[in-house]
């Protein structure tokens, strides 16, 4: 059920890709008039059934009749042909797999391009691009080169080049839901409109500026003019409170698992993941950095961090530890809590009391000590069930949920996994709702760069109501400012700019 | 500077009843043909810029003439006339010298959006501009008419593409050569008048029309695409015969403020100015206007009309049953004449009387010239390149009316702009610009060459982007050093005295910077401003100057050591305290509009056959305008996004491979340099 990857791993991949594409930069701008055919494993790194290899550029043909062994014409276009895969020097039969000609212009990148469909082992992936790299003119991609071509030969806009990013990267289901919805406008549309308001609104200070002397233009223009700056502002603002939920359905839930020493954190991450990816043992502070894993529970993206138990030492790296995990949980969007219900006192008044001092322990941070926890930001995990009686575990879990104040409880053991699956459903409950359905409701705000312009257009919008009657020239600069801000993210805005953007952009994705 | 001005009069008039064959030379390096605001502004920068200048008009006596309304100025207009001064032009001096009724519109509105106007007397107007013509250096005044526009054959190269070389005088087979001609033809190209169902043909009513032979020239031999236009002007009331008692008064500003950044007062003591009036339609005007439809050819005409300053017939049809304002301004300190302003009309005279007379205040007034229509054509100025020359035409400029602008400051403005291009052009100087980041001249051409007209171009502040970096009370900032250095058309005079000014101006600002307190210490040492900041927070002049409630004598009787000998800039440094975080936010983007002004698209390019993906609309529009700028292409209309990217990818290719080239050259040259020096060594 869960796929799951080492998102340091990622994480450095995407680092190491950012900075390979600022050293190419400059050579970057002219690719439109590139000789150069490039290729690509296009489909994930990783184990998988199929990998697609793709292919553009004029020297496609060529690499198409070389390794599919086609000595006279080419396939029929965009028609999918069983072919021996062939290293074209050798004539070594690499692999049996599909090939796709795309003709130009008709192709993504609106070149000529070619895809291979070959089977997805390691092996049989390094030998077919090994082989594609020997035909003369042929290039490995560069990040973000194909999505690069093919805007630059007009076949997307730029709110369906960050869409496309999206989904390249979409590792889960939900994520290429929102991914599609952002390519078909949904967001843009919901920008164009406020955007369209706002022209209205500047429309009229200006005329009230430039014709107000000499005709007729009532004082109660400004006054509607005041009123919609005022609905807009308060929809943006909106818009800005969906708590992040595109950004988490993007770059994944962020949950925490914290916790006294030894209370089985790093077992439960590891039984999530169903590996090893924590080392366990019955000391406590084993853990003593953050573990980060990737996880898909229920098509939604989570990365789950495993912090050390929180406890006072003097062990200087151990204390370096906790200061982390502190850290990690204040950037939490969920924390779960877990605590060795064998540690529980008997009585479940008593128990709850412990609960409540045990999370402000927990959550408590240096700035704030006195935190007090919020009850949808964690969720209470009692494990280490199997130690308690079979009649005690249930008085335990009824009781306790009585008590007002706590946050939701769930009584697992990680070690007979027993419990478990009622704690995965409240889990996908939560995380769900973080997300939001990307199905339904507001699109939310996928991009970082989207929320960044909504609070300039907000500020500028504020600069109006500061001016607006002192110097109503300051006071239309205002609304000018916030459409421009709106103007970034809909793409209408300055040639330099949006290539800024996108070449920003195009660091992920291939 | 104002007093000394009109004893050169005399001798001008003298000018005058002399014929042209006596005083033009058969060569020039610029000649301009039309005297209005557009021709003369020409002429003299063209001269202050040191080319041999002619200026053909068909009457010297009409030089200088407000055809239509006797005012100067106002919200966005104001700013073009602010500028024109800061280059030399003529208007501004001249709106000192003949104002008779200053205000500044926009007061209550922030300064950068406020308009400085001037009711002016015709009379002295012309005075001013004649009397400065003729004190103007190689500049020659001759009354004539042009018959013909002399061109070359087209190029054999360059298909299509001719240079002028001169223009034929008409009544003779006179010819003048130069190598730059500048067309201010007004609304005389093809121009025709109308009252009521009558036309004729003409610019001008009491002018000749002009010959048929420039438009000839324009369309057929140039091939120059045109387009007509309409416009109007009210009937003249006799002032005696309006009931001003039923008409509200607005008096002008109690101190004048000049328009020109060299004159500290107006030639009009304050309280010698005179009064405007306002007064507002009836529905017995909407009556008439009904009744007399049939009679009215030129508003029954489908030709494009301006949508501000609409006749009163297109008003009261466009908005029935509601009042329209009625200026009723002087024409003068000793004109016996009112102008009603928003009565342009162009009914039977019968009927313009019975409409008048519907309106309160003038229910028996009397009508000295009626008001009439004139339809004319325009060459679509997007033929043009910035610096007003027609792209196919080397030579040939044009400014004015004819490229289907409206109103005095917007022709004076292009004037001047093709002046100084025409003269550096004939004088082989490198070509200059004006970009639409730095002044409202830049923000007119550039909108009429990268996108065209559609109906009557007017200048408003919503047109320029920086609006509040482009501000009346800079403009000598942001023109005169310019003009001086760069363009050759600001006299060393004024262009000291204003770098003056810029030095007192950073010194004020750094004296404002220097004085820094805790806002404790401000509330002490100012008691009477409302500070929100904390206690703590440390404050400068600066800052300070910002607060709605502090000027600047407050904070100079605060320091007087430091400020005082700045009080003369108090107003500007104001303005300056307050609009400079917002211009500082702006200077990002001005520098962006500033590198796509500067990426050139080549003007021979094949949009059709251009390899890059581009719709066939955008291919179509790009092939029409054939911007002369990235920058330019950016601001078309049904332009996307896309299309700009694409277009930056090929002039970045094109240049880079240039610049490939170049750098060879260059190398190429330094292995010579070296290769020189070490022969040079042996």
């Amino acid at each position: 059920m869960l796929l799951s990857v080492r998102v340091g791993m990622l994480r450095g991949a995407v680092h190491k890709l950012r900075t390979r594409l600022l050293s190419t930069k400059g050579g970057v701008t002219d690719g439109l008039a590139d000789a150069e055919t490039i290729f690509a494993l296009s489909s994930g790194h990783g184990r998988c059934g199929v990998a697609v290899v793709r292919v553009s550029g004029p020297a496609s043909a060529a690499a198409l009749r070389g390794m599919a062994g086609i000595t006279r014409g080419l396939p029929p276009p965009r028609t999918a042909l069983l072919h021996s895969i062939r290293d074209p020097q050798s004539k070594e039969v690499l692999d049996r797999g599909l090939v796709l000609w795309f003709p130009a212009p008709n192709s993504f990148t609106g070149e000529d391009s070619v895809e291979f469909h070959i089977h997805g082992g390691p092996a049989v992936i390094t030998s077919v691009l090994q082989a594609l790299g020997s035909v003369p003119g042929m290039r490995p991609a560069e990040a973000g080169e194909f999505t690069r071509r093919a805007f630059q030969a007009g076949k997307l806009g730029l709110t369906e080049v960050e869409g496309l990013g999206d989904l390249i990267h979409a590792e889960t289901e939900a994520q290429r839901r929102q991914a599609l919805r952002q390519m078909s406008g949904e967001l843009g549309r919901l920008y164009q409109d406020w955007s369209h308001r706002l022209k209205r609104c500047l429309a009229h200070v200006e005329a009230f500026i430039d014709f107000s002397e000499d005709e007729l233009i009532e004082d109660g223009v400004l006054n509607q003019v005041d009123r919609s700056v005022c609905d807009l502002q308060a929809e943006i603002k909106r818009h800005l409170m969906d708590e992040r939920r595109g950004e988490r359905l993007r770059s994944g839930v962020q949950v925490v698992i914290a916790g006294a020493t030894n209370a089985g954190k790093s077992s439960l991450l590891n039984t999530l993941c169903q590996r090893p990816a924590a080392i366990v043992s019955p000391i406590a502070g084993t853990t003593r950095d953050v573990v980060e894993t990737a996880l898909d529970i229920g098509g939604f993206p989570v990365l789950l961090s495993d912090t050390a138990g929180v406890r006072d030492s003097t062990d200087l790296v151990e204390r370096e530890g906790v200061r982390r995990a502190r850290e990690r949980m204040q950037q939490a969007d969920l924390t779960l809590v877990v605590v060795d219900c064998a540690q529980l006192p008997c009585d479940a008044q008593r128990a709850a009391d412990f609960l409540q001092e045990h999370l402000r322990s927990v959550l408590a941070t240096e700035e704030q000590p006195d935190t007090v926890f919020s009850a949808d930001k964690c969720l209470l995990v009692l494990n280490k069930t199997d130690l308690l009686p079979e009649d005690g575990r249930l008085t335990l879990e009824r009781e306790l949920r009585r008590v007002p104040g706590l946050p939701p409880i769930c009584l697992v053991s990680c070690h007979t996994s027993e419990g478990l699956q009622g704690f995965l459903t409240e889990l996908h409950g939560r995380v769900k709702t973080l997300c939001g359905n990307p199905l339904t409701g507001d699109p939310t705000l996928t991009q970082a760069r989207h929320r960044a312009h909504l609070q300039q257009c907000t500020a500028a919008l504020a600069q109006y109501h500061r001016y607006r009657d002192g110097d109503l020239a300051l006071a239309a600069e205002g609304l000018r400012l916030a459409l421009t801000s709106l103007g970034r993210i809909t793409g209408r805005v300055g040639a330099e700019e949006i290539l800024d953007i996108i070449f920003k952009d195009f660091c992920i994705g291939k | 500077m104002l007093t000394k001005r009109l004893h050169r009069l005399q001798g001008f008039l003298l000018l005058v009843s002399r014929r042209a064959s006596n005083v033009a030379k058969q060569q020039y390096d610029v000649i301009v043909v039309g005297g209005g605001h557009a021709g003369t502004e020409a002429a003299a920068a063209a001269a202050r810029v040191g080319a041999e200048t002619l200026l053909v008009t068909q009457k010297i006596h009409t030089i200088g003439a407000l055809s239509c309304n006797p005012s100067l100025g106002g919200v966005g207009k104001g700013q073009l006339v602010k500028e024109l001064d800061a280059l030399d032009g003529l208007c501004g001096r001249a709106g000192d010298w003949a104002g008779i009724h200053f205000s500044i519109l926009n007061r209550r509105k922030g300064p950068a959006v406020w308009g400085p106007r001037a009711q002016l007397d015709r009379q002295r107007y012309r005075e001013f501009i004649q009397s400065e013509l003729l004190g103007t250096h190689r500049l020659t005044v001759l009354e004539g008419s042009v018959e013909e526009l002399l061109v070359t054959e087209p190029n054999p190269e360059k298909p299509g593409c001719h240079r002028v070389t001169g223009i034929r005088l008409a009544g003779g087979s006179r010819s003048i050569s130069a190598s730059s001609v500048v067309l201010t033809t007004g609304t005389f190209l093809s121009g025709s008048l109308f009252v009521g169902q009558t036309t004729s043909p003409g610019g001008r009513i009491g002018d000749a029309p002009s010959s048929a032979g420039l438009s000839h020239t324009l369309r057929e031999a140039l091939g120059l695409r045109t387009g007509r236009l309409r416009t109007g002007t009210p009937p003249r009331i006799v002032k005696d015969s309006v009931d001003f008692s039923q008409a509200e008064l607005h008096p002008p500003d109690e101190r004048p403020s000049p328009f020109s950044f060299l004159n500290t007062h107006t030639r009009c003591k304050p309280e010698e100015q005179l009064p405007c009036h306002l007064t507002l339609t009836t529905p017995g005007v909407e009556r008439v206007v009904r009744e007399s439809l049939h009679l009215n050819c030129h508003i029954q005409q489908d030709t494009k009309g301006p949508r501000y300053c609409p006749s009163i017939e297109s008003r009261v049809l466009r908005f029935p049953g509601r009042k329209h304002q009625v200026w009723l301004e002087p024409e003068g300190v000793t004109s016996d004449l009112l102008y009603p302003q928003g009565l342009s009309m162009t009914m039977p005279p019968d009927a313009q009387l019975r409409l008048i007379r519907e309106i309160p205040a003038l229910h028996r007034a009397e009508i000295h010239t009626p008001g009439y229509g004139v339809q004319y054509d325009f060459v679509c100025p997007t033929q043009l390149d910035p610096s007003l020359q027609v792209k196919n035409t080397q030579g040939l400029f044009l400014a004015g009316q004819i490229n289907g602008t409206t109103g005095y400051e917007e022709a004076a403005a292009q004037g001047l702009w093709a002046g100084v291009s025409a003269a550096r052009s004939a004088l082989a100087m490198p070509p200059v610009t004006l970009s639409r980041t730095e002044s409202y001249i830049g923000v007119l051409i550039d909108d009429l060459i990268s996108r065209g007209v559609t109906e009557p171009y007017r200048m408003f502040t919503s047109r320029a982007e920086f609006r509040t970096a482009l501000r009346p009370d800079n403009a000598d900032l942001r023109l005169t050093l310019k003009g001086f250095e760069e363009l050759g058309c600001v006299s060393s005079q004024r262009y000291y005295e204003t770098v003056r000014v810029r030095d007192s101006l950073r010194d004020a600002l750094e004296a404002l910077q220097s004085i820094v307190l805790s806002a404790a210490n401000w509330r002490k040492k100012m008691p009477d401003i409302l500070m929100s900041e904390n206690k703590f927070t440390s404050l400068s002049g600066q800052d300070v100057l910002q607060y709605n409630t502090v000027s600047f004598e407050m904070l100079a009787s605060a320091f007087p050591d430091t400020l005082s000998p700045y009080m003369e800039f108090s107003q500007r440094l104001k303005i300056e305290a307050v609009y400079r975080p917002h211009c500082d936010l702006q200077r990002k983007e001005i520098e962006r509009i500033q590198k796509e002004e500067n990426m050139a698209l080549p003007q021979d390019i094949d949009y059709f056959s251009l390899p890059v993906s581009l719709s066939q609309e955008v291919r179509e529009i790009l092939d029409r305008v054939r911007p002369s700028t990235l920058g330019a292409a950016t601001r078309l209309q049904g332009i996307t996004p896309a299309a700009i990217v694409h277009l930056l990818n090929y002039v970045r290719h094109t240049g880079q491979k240039e610049t490939r080239t170049h750098s060879k050259y260059d190398k190429n040259r330094e292995e010579l340099h070296t290769e020189n020096a070490s022969l040079v060594k042996l």
